[in-house]
């Protein structure tokens, strides 16, 4: 779908289009719903997801240009940091563990072999639970910049703060995963394993 | 000492990796990191670690959806609830600028003798009518000295000339005139009172204080009732977006 086309979407939405409303979210359904899976772990993430949507629809009107997917991603975000929240005030179970049982490595592939299933799995729980144990802003960052992929630019309206911001978040958070991840070298695949 | 500055920039240099990764970094301070690099294992072997920590993430795949999240019906648009206070906001807004101008006004009117308050208006009016008041009394006595008088004693003579022909008949017709001429007289100084007044305001200031006050009060009206208009059609159009 290109730009102008996402543009004219978002116009059809907002004068009350659903269906044009719902072929946007069938394009970005897959990552707000794992940006939530992520956060939250599976049992959280599909109500999350789905709020996400509800109040993007609602909130069309606010939406002021742009990236359509930072601010979409940015809507789940602040959804998936409110429910952190709760659960913090009300702790009922361990964080780490609700994120590890949703790991996404638990999906299996079409395309990899067994073995390369195996390795991803493997390397998908221990990613999981290094993301676990960051920080909140930590976590959101790594996980918009280097498994979403969005730009710096769709950072700073997905996360509602300035550049230097952002850089710093994802340095503090990628230097936390590089630690816990060096910590496990020996359980990585062979291709992630460095030459010593 | 000199330890001390190579740690200090060390860990600066540290900091800059994760942008020098993404590419995020300036020319400059791309040069720097690029020099330090070359002489720095430690930094060497972490910008390594890092670049295979960001593969790493980079290769976890994206679940798929459990359902679609494509919404059945529109959900009702979020109307944000706003404190009374605020929802009055514009209506306190104009009634308190126009309270306030209305204020102004009055003071200014004081200062510059403008009729604004009742003593004020009962003392200068009698001043205001002053210079046609003035004027009427001379022209209600040139008018009758002017015109219908010397007809008068005309008609008296000629009547007081001729008593011999009936003298009960003239002294009827005498009285029928007068009560006649009478009237014309009066109706003609009533006109001159008039032309006097419209005379005066002419060659006053060019238009009557009253005029004046009229005029302003219609303006205020008119600004008011604009204003008005405005705000409800502000009101008119938010509402409609809301529902849209």
């Amino acid at each position: 779908m290109t730009v102008a086309d996402e543009e004219q979407l978002v116009r059809s939405s907002r004068k009350g289009d659903l269906d044009a409303f719902n072929t946007l979210v069938q394009v970005y359904q897959g990552q707000v719903y794992n940006l939530c899976l992520r956060m939250l772990g599976p049992a959280a993430a599909e109500d999350a997801a789905q709020e996400a949507f509800i109040n993007a629809y609602r909130r069309l009107s606010s939406f002021r240009g742009g990236s359509f997917r930072a601010w979409l991603l940015r809507i789940a975000a602040n959804i998936c940091c409110d429910e952190l929240r709760r659960r913090r005030r009300r702790p009922a179970g361990s964080l780490e563990a609700a994120l590890e049982a949703g790991s996404p490595a638990d999906v299996s592939s079409h395309v990899a072999g067994p073995e390369e299933e195996a390795l991803r799995r493997e390397l998908g729980r221990h990613l999981q639970q290094g993301l676990a144990a960051l920080p909140a802003e930590q976590r959101l960052a790594i996980i918009l910049r280097d498994i979403h992929g969005l730009s710096y630019e769709e950072l700073t309206e997905a996360l509602d703060c300035s550049l230097g911001t952002v850089k710093s978040r994802i340095a503090r958070g990628r230097a936390r995963m590089r630690e816990y991840l060096m910590a496990r070298r020996e359980l990585l695949p062979r291709r992630f394993r460095l030459e010593e | 000492m000199l330890e001390a500055l190579l740690q200090f920039r060390h860990r600066r240099f540290r900091r800059d990796l994760s942008a020098y990764v993404d590419d995020m970094l300036s020319e400059r301070a791309c040069r720097r990191l690029e020099a330090h690099l070359d002489s720095c294992q430690a930094c060497r072997q972490e910008l390594a670690e890092l670049r295979v920590t960001v593969e790493a993430l980079g290769s976890v795949p994206m679940a798929e959806v459990p359902r679609s999240f494509t919404l059945a019906a529109a959900p009702v648009a979020e109307v944000r609830p706003r404190p009374a206070a605020r929802r009055l906001e514009f209506g306190l807004r104009l009634a308190t600028a126009t309270a306030a101008f209305a204020l102004a006004l009055v003071v200014v009117g004081d200062f510059t003798g403008l009729p604004g308050g009742g003593e004020q208006e009962e003392e200068e009016m009698p001043a205001m009518l002053a210079p046609a008041a003035a004027e009427t009394p001379a022209a209600m006595e040139a008018a009758p000295v002017e015109t219908p008088e010397p007809s008068v004693p005309d008609i008296t003579e000629t009547y007081r000339e001729e008593p011999a022909v009936g003298a009960d008949v003239s002294e009827e017709e005498d009285r029928g005139k007068e009560t006649t001429e009478g009237a014309e007289v009066e109706e003609e100084a009533e006109a001159d009172v008039a032309e006097a007044q419209a005379v005066a305001a002419e060659e006053g200031d060019g238009f009557s204080r009253e005029e004046v006050v009229r005029w302003l009060e219609i303006g205020l009206g008119a600004g008011v009732g604009v204003l008005v208009v405005l705000w409800a059609f502000a009101r008119l159009r938010r509402s409609i977006g809301n529902r849209a």
